[in-house]
């Protein structure tokens, strides 16, 4: 009679919870069917190998070390929760029904880990308090956490009660089982308080920890859809369904209708509505963004929190508001520097950055931008640079060379050089394009550049969401690239890098593009420049877009240790970098709101470092950026901001040695 | 209430004013034009009377050169209709002919207001608005920062003076008002936007003879000579300082401790 | 041939310098043309405020509606003696009342206009008129045509000329009313300093780039001391109080040094400075007009001169 009724119970809540997480999964779903297409079945094996690293391995996740464990736990405790179910549910509409006593033993073990990783996830929370947590739904948190934790102690609970309660049910006589060990302890507790004797408080206990566990587990499923935890079941999917086309391109190539304005939910694709509700609102993502560092009121985590929060308002019937400048203020979206650190650090691979420049998009439709970075971007339509300065003065830079740069548009080059706005037209970073120069020359390089036609990549203009203009300004390079006749490119510009590689590919440029850094280690391993040892200690930077976006972690790397060069890495560095905080048109655009510059965070990393001297750059707006930031921290008695070209130059003794920045 | 925004294009100053030295004669096909700062201005207060309160704005221009550009990215910031006025044309039409044939179209229309740039970098032989006003008879007010609807017909402006005084003036429409600057800085328009607008609504097309009236037989442009030039200060910014801080010293400009 | 006519324009503090200067022009002129001179003036007091003008005659317009400056009633009032007196040339300053009076009545009237006009040249009894136009970068030399016209000038194109004359005067009356309604007039709201009453104004332009920047300028005008003064994009961009503008719509300053920092000199800026005692112009583009009106000039980076200059200053 009982076991009848608890049969009926289990297919009641069964179905119950079913219908309920299909009712509130379903909206979701069609929301996602309303969103625009990407394609991302495609290379399965690779995706799969990648999903395994991701989730059994927790490569990401354990990269902050405490949550990555904690997590560790209490997700192998919910692979582990299905052998507990089929065990209990067994034992109920198959009288007799085990599992076997090695997973009985592994279901006890998980569950301790679980129950530990639970405590040590409360004392996070409510000890710890890390920053990145501000803004996330701290009930929702705790009310899994409770949850799991009711599981946990159901499990155990008519695990302990099983061995007298069977009798009584089921009309079986299982043994006592030590190997299920928590229960074992916990049946031994009943027996020596003679609670076991009762049939009643048997039955009883039984039935409860029955309800609290399987009961639980169906009332989480249909708690999930509307949780943040609902990355129980879309963190798989999602990680599998992750980005593979270039890891640098912003956008995927647009039909020609269309633009990347992201006005509603459905001007996003479908990975990135699913990405909104795989958020577990972690706020890795918030820890490593310089804008949040800086004190702007951006978090890439509240981004994705405001879009989903939006979405669920509308499918609620709620009216719908302008995604960009409502859900979204403008002022988060303006600050981004387009870093991708979030996109770093997200341990579900959710892509916040295209959502940003997509929702800026939006804005700029509406003529809503900063008014500084309005004045670049017409000053690119018109000119084809950030500077405002007319087309004929680009190559003005090489003027004072000995040996003029050959001109690619008139005679066949080996090397192309794509040099970028900064590196031709700001006066400090001129310098340094002509020592590059020199140093081409001097290991016998046949290179030359576009001259007057060459303008900016576009890089920036695409980020900060004039696909249109990104468009005029790659087809104007394209044509002159065309036209002219090389066997390579390479460019001193990690923005426009990142452009010729990734983002020139969706209108049909596929050659190889190489940075200095790794074009300059090409010409030392070919003998053709031969770097004396500097013995100096440096710290090494690693630009945005040439290391995260483009993974050149090396080549600058190896470079330095050529030239004899002690590289000492900053506590972020490699993927981990941090921001200048230039990027994505931010070193246009006014600071409002920016109480400590990302820049002079990086600065004052920097001068953490004992007996360095040296922040050695590869990309010239961190010049700019650096060189300011060093002044204003008051770190130039300690700190020299100084290009890898000219230690290059130095080491092959082209320049006077570097200056000696600092007595430490 | 009908508000009509005269737009014409300009040298690009940022490249290079291509002059024949010899001649004296600008060669207007060499350069490269942008559209007058000081029109989008009179635009962009245009649109924020459109916002304010639902003005109807018709960007005009008259076919000197590519004008379509100007006039879509007029449609694309929120004006709702354009016209473009062609005829024998080119760059080197002067603010008078311009001026003429503007008048021409407007008195046939139906405008209750005209806006346009109180200046232009080229105007040699007088600025549009007044040219316009003084064709159409209509009253005139340059250097206006501010115009805003009142009741019965009637426009607010706010117009500057040097020196900072600043008038509010009132006047009953039909009028033409110079503006040097908007409300608020211009808004941007995406090129996105541009393309998307110049593919789905078509630019009306007005057709005009060439226009009368005084011409000057023979305009030679120079550049100045630089008669006063500045001595330049040579040497790296610590090199500038210290000698700007000599200069300061030789004038006795240093402040005594 | 007719007279040359004065349109007069007068402040608080009585006529204009570019008034006066375009006097001394037209009586140089008058005299090799063999013409005379008139001017006009509006609002009360003109007949008083004009009677020593160094011209032949004046007429003054003095009735109600003259009251305050309304661009349309004088219009009116210069339409009608401009028909009447069929003046040769017809000289008006290129202030607001010269934007406002010079090409509406060129286009009422029919007489062509020569606008921004820095300097009237005379040979063999044809005038050239000399115009500042592509801010600044070329100069337009205009024959003015044998039936004359009209000429918007530039202050600052002459040397004023002295009020010693002692001309016939005659006042005008007549319906030259608007539809136009001034409605009252704001004086400038005295800002927390008077940049017309500094010695020493550091200067900033376009070059500030942006509002962060411009603590940058205070440290170095404290340094110097001295106050910050802008030109006009940095009012526009609400950077800086209206207070602070140097130039045609702004205040004209007559500092022992003005220091310019990344402005480009366009003329209605150089308009409000050019009298400073000693220009130092800091721009990047050698080549701009600022350069033209300063006595020393550098093309270093404004942003790093600044802290530097400061830095020399205050360790004095």
């Amino acid at each position: 009679m009982a076991r009848d009724l608890l049969m009926a119970l289990t297919i009641a809540l069964l179905l119950g919870a079913a219908a309920f997480f299909a009712a509130r999964m379903l909206p979701l779903v069609r929301v996602m069917r309303r969103a625009r297409p990407t394609s991302r079945l495609d290379h399965w094996p690779r995706r799969l190998g990648f999903m395994a690293g991701q989730v059994l391995a927790h490569k990401r996740l354990l990269q902050m070390k405490m949550s990555g464990v904690l997590h560790f736990f209490i997700f192998s405790g919910f692979v582990i929760l299905f052998i507990d179910i089929v065990d209990a549910v067994g034992q109920v509409f198959a009288p007799g029904f085990n599992i076997g006593p090695a997973l009985d033993c592994v279901v006890d073990i998980f569950v301790a880990l679980v129950l530990i990783g639970i405590v040590l996830a409360v004392y996070q929370r409510a000890v710890l308090k890390p920053e990145r947590y501000h803004g996330s739904d701290e009930r929702d948190g705790y009310v899994i956490l409770g949850m799991i934790a009711v599981i946990m102690i159901g499990i155990i609970l008519h695990e302990s009660f099983y061995p007298f309660a069977a009798p009584l049910l089921f009309h079986v006589r299982p043994g006592l089982d030590p190997w299920g060990f928590l229960g074992y302890a916990l049946a031994r507790v009943w027996m020596a308080t003679g609670l076991a004797a009762h049939p009643a408080i048997a039955e009883t206990g039984y039935i409860t920890g029955y309800i609290l566990d399987i009961g639980m587990v169906f009332a989480f499923l249909a708690y999930l859809p509307t949780s943040k935890h609902l990355h129980i079941f879309l963190a798989v999917p999602s990680i599998f369904l992750h980005k593979t086309r270039p890891h640098g391109e912003l956008v995927e190539p647009l039909p020609p209708e269309e633009g990347m304005a992201i006005r509603s939910v459905a001007d996003m694709n479908w990975k990135d509505v699913m990405d909104l509700f795989t958020c577990t609102e972690c706020g890795r993502c918030q820890a490593v963004c310089p804008a949040h560092a800086s004190g702007q009121r951006l978090s890439p985590k509240m981004v994705i929190i405001e879009l989903r929060d939006a979405v669920r308002r509308e499918l609620a019937g709620e009216p719908p508001v302008p995604l960009a400048g409502g859900v979204v203020s403008a002022e988060e979206l303006w600050a981004c520097t387009t870093c991708g650190a979030c996109q770093e650090a997200c341990p579900v691979f959710i892509e916040h950055v295209p959502k940003i420049a997509g929702l800026r998009a939006a804005l700029l439709e509406d003529g809503e931008i900063d008014k500084s970075a309005q004045k670049v971007l017409v000053g690119w339509d018109r000119q084809g640079n950030s500077f405002g300065q007319p087309v004929r003065k680009r190559p003005a830079w090489a003027k004072g060379l000995d040996v003029p740069i050959k001109d690619a548009r008139k005679e066949p080059v080996d090397w192309l050089w794509f040099v970028g706005d900064f590196a031709s037209y700001e006066p400090r970073v001129q310098n340094l394009s002509r020592l590059v120069a020199r140093l081409l020359q001097q290991a016998g390089v046949d290179f030359g550049i576009l001259y007057e036609g060459e303008v900016n990549s576009g890089n920036d203009a695409l980020r900060m969401g004039e696909y249109g203009l990104f468009e005029t300004l790659a087809q104007k390079n394209l044509a002159m690239l065309e036209k002219a006749q090389f066997n390579q490119i390479f460019t001193t510009d990690p923005h426009s890098f990142n452009a010729l590689r990734n983002e020139y590919r969706k209108l049909g440029f596929e050659r190889p593009v190489r940075h200095y850094t790794q074009a300059f280690l090409d010409l030392i391993e070919e003998g053709k420049l031969n770097p004396s040892p500097l013995n100096l200690k440096v710290t090494y930077h690693d630009p945005c877009y040439l290391g995260r976006w483009n993974r050149v972690f090396d080549a600058p790397r190896q470079l330095l240790e050529r030239m004899g060069i002690e590289l000492v890495e900053m506590p972020r560095h490699g993927a981990n970098s941090f921001c200048c905080g230039a990027g994505g048109g931010r070193i246009w655009m006014e600071e409002n709101g920016v109480s400590d510059r990302p820049a002079n965070i990086r600065i004052r990393e920097a001068l953490s470092l004992e007996d360095v001297n040296y922040f050695v750059v590869a990309c010239p707006k961190d010049m700019s950026m650096f060189s300011a930031a060093v002044q204003s921290t008051n770190g130039e008695e300690r700190m020299k901001v100084i290009d890898v070209a000219e230690l290059l130059a130095q080491a092959v003794g082209l320049n006077e040695p570097v200056e000696t920045a600092a007595a430490t | 209430m009908r508000v009509a925004v005269l737009l014409k294009a300009v040298p690009d100053l940022v490249e290079e004013l291509v002059l024949d030295e010899e001649s004296g004669s600008l060669q207007y096909d060499e350069m490269s034009y942008v559209p007058s700062e000081w029109d989008d201005q009179a635009l962009e207060e245009a649109l924020i009377l459109k916002e304010e309160s639902g003005a109807q704005v018709t960007a005009i221009a008259v076919s000197t050169g590519d004008v379509d550009t100007m006039l879509f990215t007029a449609l694309a910031k929120g004006a709702d209709h354009v016209v473009k006025i062609t005829g024998d044309f080119d760059a080197s039409m002067s603010n008078w002919q311009q001026a003429r044939v503007l008048s021409d179209y407007v008195r046939e229309q139906d405008f209750d207001m005209v806006l346009s740039g109180v200046q232009a970098i080229d105007d040699v032989d007088g600025q549009i608005p007044g040219l316009v006003a003084g064709f159409l008879n209509w009253p005139h007010a340059s250097v206006v920062t501010e115009v805003r609807m009142g009741g019965d017909s009637k426009v607010l402006l706010r117009q500057e003076y040097s020196g900072g005084l600043v008038a509010e003036i009132e006047v009953e429409s039909p009028v033409v008002i110079g503006v040097q600057a908007a409300r608020k800085p211009p808004r941007y328009a995406s090129v996105a936007k541009v393309r998307q607008v110049a593919k789905s609504v078509a630019i009306e097309e007005v057709s005009a003879g060439a226009p009368a009236g005084p011409a000057f037989a023979d305009i030679q442009f120079v550049r100045p000579v630089a008669a006063g030039r500045a001595e330049m200060i040579e040497g790296d910014v610590d090199a500038v300082a210290d000698r700007i801080v000599q200069i300061l010293a030789d004038h006795n400009l240093l402040r005594r401790a | 041939m007719g007279p040359i006519l004065i349109v007069t324009e007068s402040t608080a503090s009585g006529i204009t310098d570019s008034t006066k200067e375009c006097v001394g022009k037209a009586k140089e002129l008058a005299k090799v043309l063999g013409t005379s001179t008139v001017a006009l003036g509006f609002g009360p007091g003109a007949v008083d405020r004009l009677r020593r003008l160094d011209v032949n005659k004046v007429i003054a317009a003095e009735d109600g509606e003259f009251a305050v400056y309304n661009p349309a009633v004088c219009e009116n009032a210069l339409v009608q003696v401009v028909a009447e007196t069929a003046p040769f040339l017809t000289m008006i300053p290129n202030t607001t009342m010269g934007l406002d009076l010079g090409a509406g009545l060129a286009g009422r009237n029919n007489i062509p206009l020569i606008a921004y006009c820095s300097d009237l040249q005379e040979q063999d009894g044809k005038i050239t008129a000399v115009s500042q136009v592509f801010a600044g970068k070329l100069l337009a030399r205009v024959p003015v045509p044998g039936d004359g016209a009209i000429v918007t000038v530039l202050p600052g194109s002459w040397p004023t000329g002295e009020e010693t004359g002692d001309p016939v005067v005659e006042t005008i009356s007549g319906d030259y009313s608007s539809r136009m309604r001034v409605i009252r007039v704001i004086e400038p709201e005295k800002g927390d300093v008077d940049i017309t009453k500094a010695d020493i104004l550091v200067s900033v332009g376009r070059g500030i780039e942006s509002p962060d920047n411009l603590p940058l300028a205070d440290e170095l005008a404290e340094a110097m001391g001295g106050v910050v003064s802008c030109s006009r994009p940095v009012v526009d961009a609400g950077w800086l109080p209206k207070a602070r503008q140097v130039g045609k719509s702004g205040q004209t300053v007559k500092p022992k040094l003005y220091l310019a920092c990344g402005i480009s000199g366009a003329p209605e800026h150089l308009q409000g400075m050019r009298d400073a005692d000693l220009i130092i112009a800091v721009n990047t583009d050698e080549e701009a007009s600022i350069m033209e009106a300063a006595h020393f000039g550098t093309t270093v980076d404004m942003l790093d001169l600044m802290p530097a200059l400061a830095e020399r200053l205050r360790g004095g």
